[in-house]
């Protein structure tokens, strides 16, 4: 292993970085974060809007 | 350390010039620097075996007469002459240093673009056999591969030597490599004669006759050249072996971690004739601990149709929304080619990263709607949706894998690249080449 200590090294940082990145619950999904959203939402949910709403197209089988 | 031989000076009975003979008993011939003849140095007036006019000079790199210290022994160089192989036409040269030690003997450096060996004669015989369905011989335990075979000519002579060398005088010559070291074979008059080369850097020459300046730059890939990539790609492999069961580890500990809790577990229905607002948030849910992912399954019943949810995860407290959207699509059937299926009644996703505190979910899903799609009036699914905190993924640690992949596969890539470029250069390019990496 001391005779390639770059790959090592590199290795150890992805190794570590997948650790954590799994500890932390890290994942690759689209995911958009809205602040302050109005707690009147929870009363009346039609008051929030998603972006992906309408954006869908329809994608049928054969 | 050896004492300075004694020098003879005569004079060349061709040319008139001086002729110095270090006075070895073994020397045959000497070959005159003025003019290139050959004489014969057993006799006492240095009669004139060969004369040689070259169509131009050649300056050995290192002059007649320099002493060094190479591998632990003082070496004069003696002679220089320069030989070359016929290749398609193609005449490649290379120059030989005679180097002298009265107690150790004669020995030999050939330089060829730049890549020196220090050659020594055997004084056992190789024992010949094959390698991968190829000649190679079989020497102190190491199996040296043919390289090359060819006849060689000697196109220039200087300095004293312990043979009769002659301009133009013709060899059988061929070579078996093992790097760094290489085997040569020459058949001159029904006798062979092998060698041992060893690759030596010129900057090793260089210091060791102390010359000026640099040694020409080496050019290509010499046949014996140490792969300066050799071990390296087993060294890597074995880095990487060790890397990928310290992943698998981390892998396990960080799954055998998650809490894999179910916070979240309701079934719903829609349908798409359904009149008013569509969305809705659930009942809150708590999610514990520490920061860590989401997991939202959603399950249906959806039979050749399709749904679309617009999902907000909403803590209650702060307002932060993570909002995102699925499809879930499941269509089969029969046709001509047979039964057929196309996406899946279900889907998750993982939502990065959630700190801990009290969420709801919104949802709005969509359906088509009347007469967007023909033969259907009312587009009805029922669903479940189930929401997991810290569940175990798996998806870094397949990309930290192939990641681990790189530095491995460069370093045997670039040492079949070296072992390819050597072999270029041999009897056998073009073949499938020859690599150890």
């Amino acid at each position: 292993m001391l005779k390639t200590p770059f790959f090592l090294l590199y290795g150890l940082m992805i190794v570590g970085l997948t650790g954590w990145a799994n500890y932390r619950g890290w994942s690759f999904s689209r995911v958009n974060e809205i602040r302050d959203v109005p707690k009147s939402v929870r009363d009346n949910p039609g008051a929030y809007r998603s972006p992906y709403v309408g954006q869908h197209r329809y994608t049928g089988g054969k | 350390m050896a004492t300075a031989p004694q020098v003879k000076s005569l004079s060349c009975p061709n040319c008139g010039g001086g002729v110095q003979v270090r006075g070895y008993a073994r020397t045959l011939n000497v070959v005159c620097i003025n003019c290139l003849s050959v004489l014969d140095a057993s006799t006492p007036e240095l009669q004139v075996l060969q004369t040689f006019q070259a169509k131009e000079r050649i300056r050995p790199l290192i002059p007649l007469g320099s002493r060094g210290k190479l591998r632990g022994d003082t070496w004069e160089v003696t002679g220089f002459q320069v030989r070359e192989i016929l290749v398609d036409g193609i005449p490649y040269a290379w120059h030989e240093y005679l180097l002298f030690n009265p107690y150790k003997g004669f020995r030999y450096l050939t330089q060829y673009d730049g890549h020196w060996n220090f050659v020594s004669t055997l004084r056992s015989l190789p024992e010949m056999t094959t390698s991968r369905g190829r000649p190679a011989v079989r020497w102190m335990g190491e199996t040296y591969k043919h390289f090359q075979s060819a006849t060689a000519v000697t196109a220039y002579v200087m300095g004293e030597f312990p043979w009769q060398v002659r301009a133009g005088e013709q060899a059988q010559v061929a070579d078996y490599v093992s790097p760094p070291r290489m085997i040569s074979s020459e058949l001159t008059s029904g006798e062979i004669t092998w060698s041992l080369g060893e690759y030596t850097p010129g900057e090793d020459i260089w210091k060791a006759f102390n010359l000026p300046g640099a040694p020409p730059p080496p050019k290509g890939v010499y046949a014996n050249q140490p792969s300066p990539h050799s071990g390296k790609a087993k060294a890597a492999w074995t880095t990487w072996l060790i890397l990928n069961i310290l992943l698998f580890t981390v892998m396990l500990l960080t799954s055998a971690l998650t809490h894999n809790e179910l916070v979240f577990d309701r079934s719903f229905q829609y349908s798409s004739a359904m009149k008013g607002e569509a969305s809705f948030v659930t009942e809150p849910f708590e999610l514990k601990g520490r920061i860590s992912n989401v997991e939202v399954t959603i399950s249906t019943d959806l039979k050749n149709d399709w749904a679309y949810f617009n999902l907000a995860l909403i803590n209650e407290a702060t307002g932060q929304a993570y909002d995102f959207g699925r499809e879930v699509s499941y269509y089969f059937g029969r046709d001509s080619e047979g039964s057929w299926s196309e996406g899946r009644a279900r889907d998750r996703v993982i939502v990065p990263s959630i700190p801990p505190g009290r969420y709801y979910l919104r949802v709005e899903p969509e359906m088509a709607t009347e007469g967007s799609t023909p033969g259907f009036s009312d587009h009805r699914v029922g669903y479940r949706i189930q929401i997991r905190r810290d569940v175990p993924n798996n998806f870094f640690f397949w990309i930290a894998a192939l990641l681990l992949l790189i530095p491995p596969v460069f370093a045997s890539l670039r040492g079949i690249g070296f072992e390819s470029a050597r072999w270029r250069e041999s009897d056998y390019a073009g073949g499938s080449g020859d690599s150890d990496e």
